[in-house]
This record gives structure tokens, C-alpha cells and sequence, in this order.
């Protein structure tokens, strides 16, 4: 399992690094920045799940490896 | 087509948005009234959002009259992206971060002054002077201009309206005097800079530089948007907390629980009810066609109810707190105070439980909010409570 976050849709809500730091960091404008490639860890997959449905912008998206 | 035009100023807001709120939905998600349109569901507000080219904020906000822009807000790209790259990184958590130990010093010494003393009202002992005294400290002016600087914003904030009307003199006074110490202040800053957000907007050089106009402009908007809409907020959450004590002592036995709660009042009572664009041409929004040069009111309260997006639309429900809400905007326009005032909330009630766990409602109140009007927030909130041990 993968995220993404589309910069295109992002506003800087800051809600995915708020509620699911495990899977995301906060940049210096206060954007979300997804943790290294994106890849979730296994075990993380509800974290993942929380990012998606947090994200006001619907910016936030799940892919397949 | 429609057989009566839509009325939001007979919307009951008084004691109940869901009630308030229920007669934007049920006109329907696309709506007409006099003067303006109305989008009242997620996805029609969202399109806006998403639309800035279509959906103008700065023709928008011309009928304020604002003497000055009203930055960011009241402008559109390619303006807008220049002002947003600079202000975004002074708001951002980690600068806000460096500030919360001095916010929390802050709010604790406000509550400390009424803990011992068995009774407080949130709005004038709180709501009014935290949000102030943040503002102060984020732009490096005395706090000692606290009660001036509140006197000048609440004038300015009662004389505003849903409906636009010629301005008093008391209106016109506060707002002369405002900008008279405004500008002084803008100017001693050039001269004497220090580490503060003000002074950093003024550092800036060559093609970022801002004109004095725009620097007033910014704290003009900072001071009209980012105050009463907080000291709204502060009210809204500790009503809900004090009218419902389960809630509250979940929240007290689980301070983890205090962001859900913040975000669901968040979502619920909405401090800026409805957010003015400006139609660029014909646009069609949910099946529906808006004419160009159309005034459109986003209606975020009734689209945080959006029975598409909430199970429990119209319940505070902490399980669906970690769902995304509308309530600081969205698009290129989201609030740019979105993570100080969330902060703000977040030490309130922090600071408020430690002190003071159990309180109601003082007998007989009805918190009521007056509308139509620019910015809902409660009028008074008095509590009773058994007085803190002082510390």
C-alpha cells in the first residue's frame, strides 16, 4: 500500500501530519509532505485509511504498491 | 424554477444553528435569494473553492468598501500566490510551536484571575482577550493595547452586516482610529524592527517587498478576520462542553479527546458563516446556472452538515471528528490563521479543565448569537463553578 498526497488539491489544512504523524510531516510552509516514498509500513494501513478521510481537500489518496 | 426567493436573514440562529442551518439546506444546494446565490452543499462549496478562476475574491469583497485590500483574502492569483508564499511559512505549526509556551503562559494567567472565584463568562473574561493578546504578541505590539485595540474591533465587527448598509459614525471613527495606530505602528516597525511577524513582513526586499498599503492591508484583514472569528469559536466549544456533561467529563478523563471535540464544534458552529465570491462569467455548479457578475455565498455551515459527508450531521460525534470540515475554507483562499487558531482553542480548554474540571451553565442563560450578521458568535456565556483553589 501506497499514499499520495496531489499538490494540486492540497491547501495546507495540516490535518494528515496532525492526526496520522506516522505517515506524514509538516513542511516549512505548514503543507503535509508524505514520509519517505509513500510506501505504508505494515500495520500502519488504518493510519493510512484516517489520512484519506481527514484531508478536507480530498488531496490524500491510497494507490497499490 | 424557484416559486420564492430565499431569505437568509429568516434563518433561526438565534439559540440553535441546527435550526439556522437546516433552512440553508432545505432551499436547496443551489439557491437564489436577493442580491446573492447560496451553495449549501460540500460539493457545490468545494467547487468553488477549487474554482478561484471562476469564483473571484477579490471582486467579492468591493462591496465592503474596504479603504485598504484586504490581504490575502480579498485578492486572486497571481497576487494572492505571491502573498500566500510569504504569510503561509510565519503561520506554520512550527512557528507556532515556538510561541506556545508564551500562549499558554498567556491563557493560564487569564483564568487564574476568575478560577477562585466561582463564576466567569467565557466571552467577556475569556474570548474577547485571548484572541487579542495572541494577535498582539504574533505582530510584536504591548499588550497594554489590549482593551483599545478590542473597543476599535468590536465597533468595526457591530457595524458590519449581512446586508450592506451605510456605516455610522462611531463605525467610521473606530475605523479612523484603527488605521491612524495601525499605520503608526507599521512605522515604528520600519524603524525599529524586532523578531516578531509584522517586522518580518516589512524586512522583506526587492520583488517581495510590500508596499505600506499592503502592509496595512494585512493587519486590517488580520484584525477583522482573525479576532472575533476566534473569540466566536472559544464561546462555541465551551457551550458545547457546558451544556453537555458527558462530553465534558470524557474530555477531562481523556485530554486526548480535546481535539476531536474542538474539531466537531469546529464544524458545527461556524464563526464566519458565509464566505462572498464573485461569478467571472456564466458558471454551472451542481446542475445549476449561476450568471456571471453574480455575488455567491459559500454557506460552509450548512455544508459541514452535509448529510453526503457525516453520518451524524447534526451531532457533536467524536468518532467522526477525524473527518475533513469546511470550517477554515479551502482551496487557494483556506484560512491563514487555520493552525494558530486551532492552537488557541486546543490551550483554552487545556488550561480551562486543569483548573477548572466541572461547571454549568449559570441558571437562567440562554446563549444566543445575533444574526444576520458578518461573524456568529454568542453574546455572553456566564458559568458557575466551584471556585479553584488558589494557586
Amino acid at each position: 500500500m501506497k499514499i499520495a498526497i496531489d499538490v494540486s488539491l492540497c491547501s495546507g489544512h495540516g490535518r494528515c501530519y496532525a492526526l496520522t504523524p506516522t505517515l506524514f510531516v509538516d513542511d516549512e510552509r505548514g503543507f503535509g509532505q508524505v514520509r519517505g516514498d509513500g510506501t505504508v509500513p505494515p500495520g500502519l494501513e488504518a493510519d493510512a485509511e484516517r489520512a484519506v478521510r481527514s484531508c478536507p481537500e480530498h488531496a490524500v489518496t491510497i494507490t497499490d504498491a | 424554477m424557484s416559486q420564492q426567493v430565499f431569505r437568509p436573514e429568516d434563518a433561526p440562529m438565534a439559540l440553535d444553528r441546527t435550526a439556522g442551518w437546516a433552512h440553508f439546506r432545505n432551499a436547496g444546494e443551489v439557491v437564489q435569494g436577493e442580491g446573492a446565490w447560496f451553495l449549501t452543499s460540500a460539493d457545490a462549496v468545494q467547487y468553488a473553492h477549487h474554482h478561484p478562476e471562476l469564483f473571484s475574491s477579490a471582486r467579492a469583497f468591493d462591496m465592503l468598501g474596504s479603504p485598504l485590500p484586504l490581504i490575502p483574502l480579498a485578492t486572486d492569483p497571481p497576487a494572492h500566490v505571491r502573498y500566500r508564499r510569504v504569510l503561509d511559512p510565519m503561520l506554520a505549526p512550527r512557528v507556532i510551536n515556538a510561541m506556545e509556551d508564551e500562549l499558554r503562559r498567556q491563557i493560564s494567567e487569564l483564568i487564574d484571575a476568575f478560577a477562585t472565584s466561582g463564576s466567569c463568562d467565557i466571552m467577556t473574561d475569556v474570548a474577547k482577550l485571548y484572541p487579542t493578546q495572541v494577535f498582539l504578541t504574533l505582530f510584536g505590539m504591548p499588550l497594554s493595547d489590549r482593551d483599545q485595540f478590542i473597543r476599535w474591533v468590536t465597533t468595526l465587527n457591530e457595524g458590519a452586516s449581512l446586508v450592506g448598509s451605510e456605516p455610522n459614525p462611531e463605525v467610521l471613527q473606530a475605523a479612523g482610529e484603527l488605521f491612524a495606530y495601525l499605520q503608526g505602528f507599521v512605522a515604528a516597525k520600519r524603524a525599529d524592527p524586532g523578531e516578531d511577524m509584522l517586522s518580518r513582513v516589512l524586512a522583506l526586499s526587492g520583488d517581495d517587498e510590500w508596499t505600506d498599503e499592503e502592509v496595512l492591508g494585512l493587519c486590517f484583514l488580520f484584525t477583522l478576520a482573525g479576532l472575533d472569528t476566534v473569540t466566536a469559536s472559544i464561546g462555541f466549544v465551551m457551550l458545547h462542553l457546558a451544556r453537555d456533561a458527558e462530553l465534558r467529563r470524557r474530555v477531562v478523563t481523556d485530554p486526548s479527546l480535546v481535539g476531536p471535540v474542538i474539531e466537531e464544534v469546529l464544524r458545527l458552529e461556524l464563526p464566519a458563516p458565509l464566505n462572498p465570491r464573485f461569478t467571472m462569467e456564466d458558471v454551472e455548479v451542481c446542475g445549476q446556472r449561476i450568471p456571471a457578475g453574480t455575488i455567491v455565498q459559500l454557506s460552509v455551515g450548512a455544508a459541514n452538515r452535509d448529510p453526503l459527508r457525516f453520518a451524524h450531521p447534526d451531532e457533536i460525534d467524536l468518532d467522526q471528528a477525524d473527518r475533513g470540515h469546511l470550517s477554515f475554507g479551502g482551496g487557494i483562499h483556506r484560512c491563514l490563521g487555520s493552525h494558530l487558531a486551532r492552537r488557541e482553542l486546543r490551550l483554552v480548554v487545556e488550561e480551562f479543565h486543569k483548573r477548572i474540571p466541572d461547571y454549568e451553565m449559570a441558571p437562567g442563560a440562554e446563549p444566543r448569537v445575533t444574526w444576520p450578521a458578518g461573524t456568529l458568535h454568542l453574546q455572553s456565556l456566564p458559568l458557575v463553578f466551584t471556585p479553584a483553589a488558589a494557586r
